[in-house]
């Protein structure tokens, strides 16, 4: 039973791939802007931080590199997602295609992303490698084996947290289905772009500010696991943070089940 | 097939009993001031889409829903799917409540909308229907003789590995199809299928339907604009107009009750004058020296034998109102029992 159902998802993620390769040029070319673009803010950053001595908020030269260099990579992975469009499948009543069908619509996203994601690791790992090679920057890199087990434990708790965001942000287009964009607007792009790290380390803000954040889900996301990755957790903090990521995991986990049941109760099956 | 030779069985398919559908209507107006207003003010009307609707269909049967546009047909189809919440009535589907939507159910049941597609665009047909064998759980060895048999019937074998996006319309809609009974569903919800369809697409579809039921022993309902559809395929039709069942029998007997009218062909020996003619039926086509004409059941005899008095008649025929055009009645909406 179980093994079907892992089967069943493993096969919506394949089919996923298989659409995403189906046109190689774009691929090609999608991959060519995301070197172009890390090129771009290496050099940038490379240069206004030229002197190595220089310490910044408390970051070294090789750790600022570092960490605008995985805000990139952390934020590729956690802040995009294949499930972008569900508001935009409820509004035009889509929906309906997976409601009719023996299949969980969340762990069918849930699915079809973590395939896009390995398909993006991979690539990634090539690419990065090769840069690396050429370039030779200064990185810092972690040699501790669990640090790096604990990032790579809150990278994929943080995909959890922001896909949940997602889906109950699109779960208004039940009630508005004009407001979908809205929503996810205000949510997904304002707040997690302010709150999760991606302009600023969070840590440059005054300890009072700092307190308040760390009991919100956001700098779980991008902020929380690249701390991990560098090395400036102390051990409480380390547990008191996955204590508070995992709760806020399972209080979205609660509120969307919740939310969307009541949602489908409302839900118009519109389009035709 | 695990469930051929089911000839007769008391068990219903479906049971739908004082079924209401309600839809909140958020009233916008046309100008954009009244827009704005119902920004600040939302004006919320409830439509009654159904209005306490009750009927039954056993195993195997195959029924037609029709009506006009609006009349519902789609909306019972979407609740008896698990699509809608029903706003208040019993409903039951093979044991099942719809809105549950539980494994076992939606696993033996398709609802298939001409409109909508469950294909993907990018890909062959065969990666949608490998990945339906994966969410249904279908056996290899089930999945591959069920395919072999759906794709025989359709002809479409030569197409399972062509990207959709290169397929006609009616290649894909053979492959909709195909997709939504790869898992042998023993209820079988259409809801237009044929729709955009050429002629030889149509009754292809039509064809497949037909020997789906039978083999299969499927129920199937079918709502469609396609009088050929119907005539063809359903014994029983259930009509629905505004929200309301206002018959469900046997086509035949929605004929003969609708049926207000005779068409009587008259072929002239001599001229005719037109005007004199009128004065006692309803000229419905004209072109000499055929005349077709509709007059009342009741006035059939007398009309005949005034014609043939008055006219120079070669030959006449008195005929029932063609079952097409009965329908097409029905689709504008005219009472059925008038």
């Amino acid at each position: 039973m179980v093994r079907l159902t892992m089967y069943k998802y493993f096969q919506v993620g394949k089919t996923s791939l298989k659409q995403e390769i189906a046109y190689p040029i774009n691929f090609v070319m999608w991959r060519v802007r995301n070197i172009i673009q890390i090129l771009l803010v290496l050099f940038l950053w490379d240069s206004l931080i030229s002197d190595p001595r220089k310490v910044l908020f408390g970051y070294s030269r090789d750790m600022i590199l570092t960490y605008i260099f995985g805000i990139m990579l952390v934020r590729a992975f956690v802040l995009s997602s294949k499930s972008m469009d569900v508001a935009g499948e409820v509004a035009r009543g889509e929906l309906s295609n997976y409601l009719i069908r023996p299949v969980n619509y969340f762990f069918y996203w849930l699915s079809r992303d973590f395939a896009s994601k390995v398909l993006n690791l991979s690539f990634v790992f090539v690419e990065f490698s090769l840069l690396f090679l050429i370039l030779r920057p200064d990185f810092f890199f972690q040699t501790n084996i669990f640090y790096i087990g604990f990032f790579i434990f809150s990278v994929f708790i943080g995909i959890l947290i922001y896909t949940l965001f997602l889906f109950i942000t699109s779960s208004v287009t039940f009630w508005m289905p004009e407001m979908g964009w809205g929503a996810h607007f205000l949510l997904n792009v304002v707040l997690v772009e302010f709150l999760s790290g991606v302009l600023f380390p969070l840590d440059i803000l005054p300890q009072a500010i700092q307190k308040v954040i760390n009991f919100l889900p956001l700098p779980y996301l991008v902020y929380f696991p690249l701390q991990i990755y560098l090395g400036k957790q102390s051990t409480y903090e380390l547990v008191r943070g996955f204590v508070v990521e995992i709760f806020w995991l399972g209080a979205l986990a609660l509120f969307l089940n919740f939310i969307w049941k009541k949602g489908l109760k409302v839900y118009e099956s519109q389009g035709r | 097939m695990r469930r051929s030779g089911i000839k007769e069985n008391i068990n219903k398919a479906v049971v739908v009993s004082g079924l209401v559908k309600n839809f909140e209507v958020l009233e916008k107006g046309a100008r954009n001031i009244d827009r704005i207003k119902s920004l600040l003010k939302p004006k919320k009307k409830v439509v009654t889409a159904l209005k306490g609707i009750s009927f039954s269909i056993g195993k195997g049967e195959l029924v037609g829903f029709i009506g006009a546009n609006g009349a519902g047909k789609t909306t019972t189809m979407k609740i008896l799917s698990g699509l809608l919440y029903p706003t208040a009535g019993f409903v039951q589907v093979l044991g099942f409540n719809p809105w549950d939507r539980k494994r076992e159910f939606l696993k033996r049941i398709s609802l298939v909308m001409g409109q909508k597609n469950q294909l993907w665009w990018d890909l062959p047909a065969i990666d949608t229907l490998e990945l339906n064998r994966a969410i249904y759980e279908i056996p290899h060895l089930t999945f591959k003789k069920v395919l072999d048999e759906l794709v025989e019937i359709l002809d479409v074998k030569d197409l399972l590995t062509t990207p959709v996006r290169k397929l006609s319309l009616g290649q894909r809609m053979r492959f909709e199809l195909i997709a939504a009974l790869i898992h042998q569903p023993e209820v079988l919800f259409l809801d237009e299928p044929t729709i955009g369809l050429d002629v030889v697409g149509q009754q292809a579809i039509r064809d497949f339907i037909y020997q789906y039921n039978r083999k299969f022993s499927a129920t199937v309902m079918l709502t469609s604009h396609n009088m050929s559809d119907l005539v063809d395929l359903t014994k029983r039709v259930i009509v629905i107009d505004k929200g309301e069942i206002v018959f469900d029998g046997k086509l035949t007997d929605l004929i003969t009750n609708y049926a207000k009218e005779k068409i009587i062909k008259i072929y002239f020996s001599g001229d005719v004058n037109i005007g004199s003619l009128e004065k006692i039926c309803k000229i419905r086509r004209y072109a000499y020296p055929e005349a077709v004409i509709s007059v009342d059941r009741s006035l059939a005899a007398f009309t005949a034998a005034e014609l043939l008095q008055n006219f120079p008649v070669a030959d006449i025929t008195i005929e029932e109102e063609g079952i097409e055009s009965i329908v097409r009645r029905v689709f504008r909406g005219e009472a059925v029992n008038g």
